[in-house]
């Protein structure tokens, strides 16, 4: 809900729409050339300019006599405060004929001094913003100076030194200071239409940005608490993963030990049939116990429950071991494994178990969508720096010669459950969870996976891991990063 | 509405809405041309070097009642650039009438829409209940190829309760009568809201013969509403 009143609800002043400073110095152009004082103020009394001229050492002179300071005080207070009216001893001032039209609301205000004020109010959308006063000056029709009521003041006013002192007063008819006045007021019009233009278009720009931005961090808000909701739901999810892959896992495990049970015989011998279908339960069993622990994993991984274990490991060893528990796949499915490694290799620092399950990940994935005949290696690299890293590491790459997958899709085959097409999980198998694994345990350690692949030629992974993780303690693994987060701002 | 009883003075806020390049800015400026200057303020407009609305167009006209209160209607336009959503929800704080300004072409009709919608969420957002602030649209360019047909502006109309006005706002056509009908409009709900005939003394026919009272409508369907008189202020 938009809150605040708008600038265009409200009456706008009339020194909002001036600027004071420039507006001077258009007042006092004027006054210097028709030699006129001119005093704007707005509805409140407040000034807005006051341009003195020529009557400094005259109405001075007056001003010394107490009698003359209250009746001058009045004389102002009447120009500056009274009514806009024909009352309070205002008349209306002596026009031209051509000027009567245009002269709205204009007032003669005369002075105990002889001495005239014009005033004409500031009218602006038929409001009356406020009022100029020009004055004052010596009108041509003023016959005797001084009149009585300047002389009667005190017995000790000297006119002849009144008569000099006035002299520096521009004299003038009525009608010449009215035309002055008007001209005055036309361009008064003028810039009051473009201070209004300029006043309201700033504040109304102002106004919107303000609510533009109101705006935005309303929605924000909506953004963050859907984010914050989607979160907890996803948190849910993986807890609710973990538990329920748990309760899988202790009963199969017990299909599985009373099948091989079964298998070898412990409740009596099998005939060949019975055997082979007992076998065919255990393989069934560990396929799901695989695949449910994989779950276990990547939810575990996604609560942020997994802990890296950092100790001292054997790099060949962890290629060789990782091999060999592929070779009864590779057989049966006829794909040639190899592993290429160097002679030898220090230690180095890592998760084994966790780095075992990453390469079996990889190999397991490229036997599966290797067709028969083809080609799976492993390479391993010597020790040296790693521009990836910048820091010495080493180099894992697993290579196959299978179907390959499409460019387009590198980053998402890293995001838990995706598989390159649905009907893939039909033809191999599999929850998509692999390399999502791959992918947390290889960041863990603080290295990275890569992925090259050409359709219908292979593809190839390759795993630059340190030779020492940044950290010796036990790496936290939260769930994979897939944006840049806050946590990376320097300020 | 703003009255203000120490300063003896209505304003009353009309809001000229709609897409963009709807012709908002010209029925302004046709009801400026059309206006004694007496009574109207400048047509204030920002525009960009494009002839686009940058922020609003204000036109004021006043008068004063025969109780002496003073009323000021204040027509202002909204830029139709989708952009400039923010500055047309401010501009539409305190509408007591809005005038839809439509574009007439059957191609124009998902803009419409959209714009009819923004409407409608920006006086929810401005707190402006619909039941009380009444819409009047018109359907302006009647002249240009592709238009809707009568029956098929009938069949608009039919629709809601909004009163349809036809218009060709460049020629000046329907943009008096428009004003006409948002300012009636305005003043039922205002007098239902806050009673002005008994408030001010101002009623309905006072309000509209005065407003209209300095506003040339030769040629218009006014003439045959309003009280005959004889033609002045400016020329259009």
């Amino acid at each position: 809900m938009r809150q605040g009143e708008s600038v265009l609800q409200r009456r706008i002043s009339l020194s909002e729409m001036l600027d004071t400073e420039s507006f001077t110095e258009v007042v006092k152009g004027f006054v210097e050339l028709y030699r006129v004082g001119i005093k704007v103020f707005d509805d409140k009394g407040g000034k807005i300019a006051d341009i003195k001229i020529g009557n400094g050492d005259f109405c001075g002179y007056v001003f010394s006599f107490p009698e003359g300071r209250r009746r001058c005080t009045a004389t102002v207070g009447r120009v500056k405060d009274g009514p806009l009216g024909l009352s309070h001893g205002a008349r209306l001032p002596v026009l031209e004929p051509d000027q009567v039209p245009h002269a709205k609301g204009m007032l003669t205000v005369p002075c105990f001094t002889g001495l005239r004020y014009l005033i004409v109010p500031i009218l602006w959308e038929g409001d009356t913003l406020g009022r100029v006063v020009f004055g004052p000056f010596f009108p041509d029709d003023l016959r005797d100076f001084a009149p009585k009521t300047l002389t009667e003041i005190s017995e000790g006013f000297d006119v002849g030194n009144a008569k000099s002192l006035v002299e520096k007063v521009r004299r003038a008819p009525e009608g010449t200071i009215a035309r002055v006045m008007l001209h005055f007021g036309q361009l008064l019009q003028t810039m009051l239409f473009g201070g209004q233009k300029m006043f309201l278009t700033s504040q109304l720009h102002i106004e919107a940005t303000l609510d533009s931005n109101r705006e935005l961090e309303e929605r924000n808000k909506r953004l963050e608490d859907a984010n914050t909701k989607l979160k907890e739901l996803d948190r849910l999810k993986s807890a609710f993963l973990a538990t329920v892959s748990h309760e899988l896992r202790t009963p199969l495990t017990s299909i599985i030990g009373y099948s091989e049970m079964l298998a070898e015989g412990l409740a009596g011998a099998l005939n060949g049939e019975q055997l082979d279908y007992v076998r065919t339960i255990m393989e069934k069993g560990e396929t799901l116990l695989k695949l449910i622990s994989s779950i276990l994993d990547i939810s575990q991984i996604e609560a942020g429950k997994v802990r890296l274990n950092f100790e001292p490991m054997d790099a060949l060893e962890l290629i060789n071991s990782s091999v060999s528990s592929l070779k009864p796949q590779t057989a049966k499915k006829g794909v040639v494994l190899e592993a290429k490694l160097p002679p030898r290799m220090a230690m180095v620092t890592g998760d084994r178990d966790r780095l075992r399950q990453v390469i079996v990940n990889l190999l397991t994935n490229a036997v599966k969508f290797t067709p028969k005949g083809g080609k799976v290696s492993v390479t391993l690299t010597e020790i040296q720096q790693q521009p990836d890293l910048n820091s010495p590491g080493y180099r894992i790459l697993v290579e196959d010669s299978g179907v390959g997958i499409p460019a387009d899709q590198f980053d998402k085959i890293f995001h838990s459950f995706y598989q390159v097409d649905s009907s893939s999980t039909r033809e191999y198998g599999g929850a998509g969870l692999g390399l999502a694994i791959v992918k947390s345990f290889v960041e863990g350690h603080g290295g990275v996976v890569r992925v090259a692949s050409e359709m219908g030629k292979g593809s190839r992974f390759t795993l630059v891991l340190p030779v020492t993780p940044g950290s010796q303690q036990q790496v936290l693994i939260t769930p994979p990063v897939t944006h840049v987060g806050p946590a990376d701002d320097r300020f | 509405m703003q009255l203000n009883h120490a300063q003896r003075e209505l304003t009353v806020k009309i809001v000229y809405y709609g897409p963009g390049l709807s012709g908002k800015t010209t029925n302004l400026q046709m009801v400026h041309q059309r206006t004694s200057p007496e009574v109207r303020g400048r047509l204030l407009t920002v525009e960009t070097h494009d002839d686009r609305t940058l922020f609003f167009d204000l036109l004021p006209v006043f008068f004063s009642t025969a109780n002496g209160f003073k009323v000021k209607v204040k027509l202002f336009t909204v830029p139709g650039q989708v952009i400039h959503n923010a500055t047309r929800r401010i501009v539409l704080q305190g509408a007591d009438a809005v005038a839809f300004i439509a574009d007439s072409r059957r191609s124009a009709a998902q803009e419409n829409n959209a714009y009819w919608k923004n409407l409608q969420e920006n006086m929810r957002e401005n707190n402006l209940d619909p039941a009380q602030t009444p819409i009047i649209i018109q359907y302006n360019k009647r002249d240009l190829p592709d238009t809707k047909t009568d029956a098929e502006i009938e069949e608009t109309r039919k629709k809601g309760k909004e009163p349809v006005v036809g218009a060709i706002a460049i020629r000046g056509v329907g943009v008096l009568e428009t004003l006409f009908a948002v300012l009636q409009s305005a003043y039922r709900s205002l007098e239902a809201r806050a009673s002005l005939s008994k408030a001010i003394g101002l009623t309905e026919k006072e309000f509209l013969t005065q407003v209209f009272a300095n506003i040339d409508v030769t040629g218009t369907e006014l003439e045959k509403v309003l009280p005959q008189r004889a033609p002045q202020g400016a020329k259009p």
